[in-house]
């Protein structure tokens, strides 16, 4: 495998956001649509110069993003529609950068849309058997891991909530959250229980949302200041033996590194550093500790030590290391195939130092972590 | 157990009665050892990919490693049975941990670490009045108070 890092520098030069949330009547084309146009101003592009797109969604049916196309303008190039659960616009992302790097492509759009089903979504990505015996439900496939967490790292169920109590903190500050109001720690741990121990409040909302991108071969930026490079891409699966979701863990043949922490080390071999460079991340809040186990396979510290250092505000916005400076996905609400798109968008502000009163000063460097069904772990690392 | 009669399983082929007791049905792999629940569809190990699978015989024993009880019901009308309802990983002593429902009338002294035995139970009762069982992992006695 040829280190994309050594092909052609591949750049971000325009984001397109909606305001993530539930409204009535829209459809994937609508906001889809409302995000691309944001980039292409945003990247100071005519729609006629795109040459390919990559579009995430997870449950829009068929070719969605030549539904959103149609609405822009069908233009004859290719459209690549990716469904990687909540990987979706990471691996959409990747693919795109890849296409530069390889020299195919100067100029290409990536879309995360996702307009959500309402009420709680039907998991499909188990056996029959494991259907009809109600093993879908993904807060209590997370509250299994919650439990030996819990139990191995010392995190209590105080810690728990104080990542939702943070995140919401961070949200109230984002204009595009579907959440922007604080929370406080009694509110979370007085919410009512979906799955022993995990609370409404430790669970993400889900929301509505697109966001788009674009992305540049070097002599195609417009407004080098603008431009953020893409350091890293990368996309794992599953190692032998590893506990994740519908995946139970070997007792013989336990894994020596789990897909995060692969995905994560790829990327920083990628990006040519380490955790200890990155000044903002964006972390995979899907329920309230599995920000605290990310953090921790991420390499920021050490098995244990992401709740110790959660209470010493080591992640606050104005922390050694904010995480979720947008809300994350407790604020923002989880479009599933928009969501990675989300995170990056969060991170191409900060280093536009554009992101109002949650910008964190001096933000040089980000990284954006998702992950989900599959499993899919998808790192992606940006910088000045 | 219960001797439903005319009770169909959930899935043919996740247990069998042999020797008068309950066990899962898995394979395990003679080159490399790792077990399988349930069995494979494909030929080969999916540890270390040689075709050495052989049936096995699982539990009853057990001992829940984590799990949670759930107050949801789960989206998509796959699952028909009662709500609260609690599943969980349980380890079984030949080397394989896997996700078994836990008995419903029990929910509330569940326990990591707590020892277990394997058992069915009916968990609905199909459009054709057909008790649909599944298996599931109920505690020993001994942890059971309403039964000491
Ligand atoms: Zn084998």
């Amino acid at each position: 495998m040829k280190p994309l890092s050594r092909m052609r520098d591949v750049f971000v030069t325009g984001i397109g956001l909606t305001t993530w949330g539930y409204y009535e009547k829209v459809f994937q084309y609508d906001i889809g649509s409302e995000a691309i146009m944001a980039a292409l101003k945003d990247a100071a592009m005519e729609w006629r110069e795109i040459q390919a797109v990559f579009c995430g969604s997870v449950y829009q049916g068929t070719a969605s993003g030549h539904q959103v196309i149609k609405e822009v303008g069908f233009t004859g190039i290719p459209i690549v529609n990716v469904e990687n659960a909540c990987s979706s616009s990471g691996s959409a992302f990747r693919l795109a950068y890849q296409s530069i790097a390889a020299e195919i492509y100067d100029k290409v759009l990536v879309l995360g849309v996702e307009v959500m089903p309402r009420g709680p979504i039907p998991s499909t990505a188990f056996r029959p058997w494991e259907l009809a015996s109600g093993f879908n439900v993904q807060p209590a496939n997370y509250a299994n891991l919650t439990v030996r967490y819990m139990k191995s790292s010392g995190a209590t169920l105080e810690d728990l909530a104080l990542v939702t109590v943070k995140n919401r903190k961070n949200g109230a500050l984002n204009p595009k959250a579907r959440f922007q109001k604080p929370i406080t720690l009694e509110e979370v741990m007085q919410s009512r229980i979906i799955a022993t121990p995990l609370r409404l409040l430790h669970c993400c909302p889900l929301a509505d949302g697109a966001a788009a991108l674009i992305l540049c071969g070097r002599r195609n930026v417009k407004y080098r200041r603008r431009a953020m490079q893409v350091a890293a891409s990368t996309l794992t699966s599953a190692c032998y033996g590893e506990g994740y979701l519908d995946l139970v863990d070997s007792l013989k043949y336990p894994p020596d590194e789990g897909f995060v922490s692969l995905s994560a080390r790829q990327a920083y071999e990628e990006a040519g550093c380490g955790p200890s460079d990155i000044d903002i991340v964006q972390a995979y809040d899907t329920v309230s500790p599995s920000e605290l186990w990310d953090l921790e396979e991420l390499g920021f510290c050490a098995h244990g030590e992401a709740p110790p250092l959660l209470r010493k505000g080591h992640f606050d916005l104005r922390g050694r290391l904010p995480v979720n400076t947008d809300g994350g996905l407790m604020s923002r609400g989880h479009p599933l195939g928009a969501t990675s798109g989300g995170q990056l968008c969060e991170i191409i502000t900060q280093l536009w130092g554009e992101a109002g009163a949650r910008q964190v000063e001096g933000a040089k460097i980000g990284l954006a972590h998702s992950m989900g069904a599959g499993p899919n772990s998808s790192v992606t690392i940006l910088k000045k | 157990m219960d001797n439903i009669r005319n009770a169909r399983p959930l899935e043919e082929g996740l247990w069998t009665v042999a020797d008068g007791g309950l066990s899962l049905l898995g394979h395990r792999c003679a080159s490399c050892g790792e077990v399988f629940f349930p069995r494979r569809k494909c030929s080969h190990c999916a540890h270390c990919f040689r075709r050495t699978l052989e049936e096995i015989y699982l539990g009853p024993k057990g001992k829940i490693a984590s799990f949670s009880v759930v107050m949801i019901a789960p989206a998509g009308d796959f699952y028909r049975g009662p709500v609260p309802y609690a599943y969980g990983c349980v380890d079984l002593p030949e080397g394989i941990r896997i996700k078994g429902l836990l008995a419903r009338d029990y929910l509330d002294i569940l326990a990591v670490a707590m020892e277990v035995r394997l058992s069915t139970e009916v968990l609905y009762v199909s459009d054709e009045e057909i008790p649909v069982e599944a298996f599931v992992f109920k505690p020993l006695k001994e942890n059971r108070k309403d039964e000491q």
